[in-house]
């Protein structure tokens, strides 16, 4: 496997994560989700495919999603978490961090045993 | 920011590809929804960017980074196509499904190749029985030298040097193996699909 395709595969594999932690603290429509991701991370390459996870993760019943008229001269669709996307989050979180924990101590173990 | 004639005209022939791609493949309220958030996305970062001095070079650097439209809709009709699949297990969302992936990935491919078999194999044994009491004479069991060679329906008789052997329990027998091929192959799409599901869960750009 190349370096590209493991960083491929690892930023694909964090994109609903990602895309449940910019809904943590409430409501954002898709291009503010994708805007968040970006000043943050580089997960966002193409980004008319995130749309298509927003509408898999509300089709599972994690977020909600809700057409605002008036606000911009265009209307908005807004997703926030629903309960089961807020509780998805909260175990994606601590399945995450216990997995970096497990590979950050194998890095330091492989490093400290380096001559 | 208003868009000239011609970055309009580029927009909505964007919405137009999105729109008629998506249409293959998804239910028409559906395929509304996803072009109208699409098109709230472009009229958002086309009102947010400095379209001076040249339009056309924003434009398309706007559309870049959305992605072209036959990606989307690519990205949108696969989740959508197979997750109604292994979800509802319906004929025709299956048959969707597993064209959506046959066009589109390898392994889909090979596996479409397989699952026709199946369900072209259980749809001539439903017609052997369907036929049976209609042309009792050119439906049976072919035998070539007292050997069985086939099921099927033979038009206007047997071929020469053959002979067509079978009474209607032909037609239980036919039925009762097109239903088994016919479970058995969709069973095997659906957990196919849901493996593939599975796979490519959050594994779009």
């Amino acid at each position: 496997m190349t370096t590209d395709t493991w960083q491929e595969q690892l930023r694909r594999g964090s994109l609903d994560l990602a895309i449940l932690l910019s809904l943590s603290h409430g409501a954002r429509y898709g291009l503010a989700i994708i805007q968040h991701l970006e000043a943050f991370t580089d997960l966002v390459v193409t980004e008319g495919t995130i749309y298509p996870i927003l509408g898999r993760l509300t089709r599972d019943g994690l977020l909600d999603a809700t057409w605002v008229e008036g606000e911009a001269p265009h209307p908005r669709k807004y997703y926030r978490l629903t309960r089961a996307g807020q509780r998805r989050l909260d175990r994606m979180k601590s399945d995450w961090r216990a997995f970096t924990d497990k590979i950050e101590r194998l890095i330091r173990a492989a490093e400290s045993a380096e001559p | 920011m208003t868009l000239s004639e011609s970055g309009e005209s580029r927009v909505n022939g964007y919405l137009y590809v999105l729109e008629r791609s998506l249409a293959a493949f998804l239910p028409r309220d559906t395929v509304r929804d996803a072009v109208r958030e699409i098109e709230s996305h472009l009229r958002e970062r086309i009102a947010a960017a400095d379209m001076a001095p040249n339009e056309r070079v924003v434009l398309e650097k706007i559309l870049s980074e959305l992605g072209p439209p036959l990606r989307v809709a690519q990205a949108y009709s696969a989740e959508r196509t197979v997750e109604e699949a292994v979800t509802t297990g319906r004929f025709i969302a299956m048959l969707r499904a597993i064209w959506q992936l046959a066009v589109t990935t390898l392994s889909g491919f090979g596996m479409a190749i397989v699952f026709f078999t199946g369900y072209a194999s259980a749809f001539a044994f439903f017609a052997i029985a369907a036929l049976k009491p209609i042309f009792p004479d050119n439906v049976g069991i072919q035998f070539i030298h007292g050997m069985p060679i086939g099921l099927g329906v033979h038009f206007p008789g047997p071929p020469p040097g053959s002979e067509l052997r079978g009474g209607y329990w032909v037609m239980p027998f036919a039925a009762i193996c097109g239903l088994g091929i016919l479970v058995g192959t969709h069973r095997g799409a659906r957990a196919f699909l849901a493996r593939w599901r599975a796979r490519r869960a959050s594994h779009y750009d």
